[in-house]
């Protein structure tokens, strides 16, 4: 089977969509699946063929996500080479939390032997923390605090630009430019390149879910990113000092026991810093502002009382998680929640059913604004911990704060169902857009 | 009431200290200063030393007597 740079192999016929009652069925429909059941005694696990790329009915990966969490607690996918899937809160924590069982060398679990290597995402200990020392302080509470005027005058001045217009797709007008201009002026780059960085990072994202179409465009964003940060380093090079601000100069001032960053350390570190940091967040802010937009007494509650937003943040991060799962590869055989794993077995952690499991939280399947004690796994667990989890919050706070200020009451533009990228990376809405009354 | 902060399961998340702004700070990386201390909990911060420890992602956080 041809498998792209990231991507998820051919697509079979999708059966995400299906009631409820047809996933205890074994289902083999990809005769090109590398996967042979022969090979392998299961110990009686139950056996399915997912492929969790294709693009959905918006909230449909949820769905699935919990059908697959309730009918078993974890079972063996035969898409690609194999992989065990976790479906449940008890497990997923523990994949995360025993980081010497679970390596991080591949992420992707339909795709064990990655030809790409984020660091420090991919990195495990005895190096990572060592890496995640360099960048830590860059994307620390502290750090976002000094960082938020800036962020809240690039948050207003698109939510002031969009306004008059009385509606606008809110993916393509905010939510890929806002979290990539305060990306930019948190690690010291121009916002004015958030113009290169939206396209690229769009173009990475539809290759990574798995589309097989977009594999060519996600390799060429690659490439993108790549020469932007390599003339980014050149020009700093001869600096005797790092530029302040500057994370790419503070890099090359940096040391890993005692040398220096390596170039291909440097390029995989930036890369998979513009990769993770802006995708991500810019999902989230479209499920939250779906549900902002739908939930009118939501919007109101926000308004009246602005310091629940980061309790309505941390809610949306649980109940709409857009890792739908996270891959690790097996690094000895071992006896896990129930199954025989072997060494170099993938398994995939579904981060996006855990964080509704009713067996962790109360009311799991409700969005509740002000839940408290709510210590959901959306930005992981363990120390794979997402790097850039305060800046996330940060913005999508002032997003909202901005948004609600200067845009209190929107709605759907559309009768038309929303549609979501696959699961393969990171749920996304593809569009959203919104209608609101121009005041002025 | 006291708080302890077991050192090697914090990992930064940044949840403790967003709950309880008057009891427990962030050091230049994000994590809590207090890691593998344990301190003592004022009368009026024991509700939010509780909210703390429910909220850590990482069950680093243990309330004792």
């Amino acid at each position: 089977m041809t498998v792209g740079l990231l991507g998820g192999g051919p697509p079979p016929p999708s059966s995400v969509s299906q009631a409820p009652s047809r996933v205890q069925e074994i289902e083999v429909t990809d005769t090109a699946s590398q996967y042979q059941t022969a090979e392998r005694d299961l110990g009686g696990c139950p056996v399915m063929h997912r492929d969790f790329a294709p693009e959905q009915a918006a909230g449909c990966h949820w769905e699935l996500a919990e059908e697959l969490r309730e009918t078993s607690p974890v079972f063996f996918n035969t898409f690609a080479q194999g992989y065990w899937v976790f479906t449940r809160h008890d497990a997923v924590r523990d994949i995360y939390k025993t980081p010497d069982l679970f390596s991080s060398e591949s992420i992707t679990p339909w795709q064990p032997e990655p030809i790409y290597r984020f660091v420090p995402t991919q990195i495990d200990a005895p190096d990572h923390i060592k890496y995640r020392r360099i960048v830590n302080p860059w994307f620390s509470p502290r750090e976002m605090e000094a960082a938020e005027p800036r962020m809240r005058e690039l948050c207003r001045r698109l939510v002031e630009e969009v306004e008059p217009a009385g509606g606008c797709d809110f993916v393509s007008g905010f939510a890929l430019r806002f979290p990539t201009e305060a990306f930019l002026s948190v690690v010291g780059i121009d916002p004015a390149d958030a113009d290169l960085f939206v396209p690229w990072v769009e173009d990475f994202f539809r290759g990574f879910s798995g589309d097989p179409a977009g594999l060519e465009a996600m390799a060429k964003a690659l490439d993108g990113i790549r020469g932007y940060w390599v003339d980014a380093l050149e020009e700093r090079r001869a600096d005797p000092a790092p530029r302040e601000g500057d994370l790419a100069s503070h890099l090359l001032h940096s040391t890993f026991e005692d040398r220096p960053l390596t170039d291909a350390e440097l390029l995989d570190m930036l890369t998979v810093l513009v990769l993770a940091g802006l995708d991500t967040t810019r999902a989230t802010l479209g499920y939250i502002f779906r549900h902002l937009a739908t939930h009118p007494e939501d919007r109101r509650r926000l308004i009246d009382d602005p310091e629940l937003i980061p309790s309505f943040v941390e809610e949306a991060l649980r109940f709409y998680t857009i890792v739908f799962g996270d891959g690790r590869k097996v690094t000895r055989d071992v006896e896990f929640h129930g199954v025989h794993l072997q060494r170099g077995d993938m398994v995939y952690a579904l981060v996006s059913g855990a964080n509704r499991d009713p067996r962790a939280y109360e009311r799991a399947d409700e969005f509740v604004i002000d839940r408290k004690r709510n210590n959901h796994m959306g930005f992981a667990n363990g120390p794979h911990r997402c790097l850039g989890a305060h800046l996330a919050r940060r913005e999508l706070q002032l997003a909202v704060e901005e948004w609600l200020r200067v845009i209190p009451d929107f709605r759907i533009a559309t009768d038309e169902e929303l549609s979501e990228r696959g699961g393969g990376a990171m749920m996304t809405l593809t569009s959203l857009p919104l209608v609101w009354e121009v005041t002025s | 009431m006291r708080l302890v902060v077991d050192g090697a399961s914090c990992m930064g998340h940044g949840r403790c200290y967003q709950m309880a702004p008057d009891l427990l700070s962030y050091d230049d990386e994000g994590y809590v200063t207090i890691r593998d201390q344990t301190i003592d909990v004022p009368a009026g911060q024991i509700e939010a030393a509780e909210d703390a420890e429910g909220t850590c992602p990482e069950q680093a956080i243990t309330l004792l007597p």
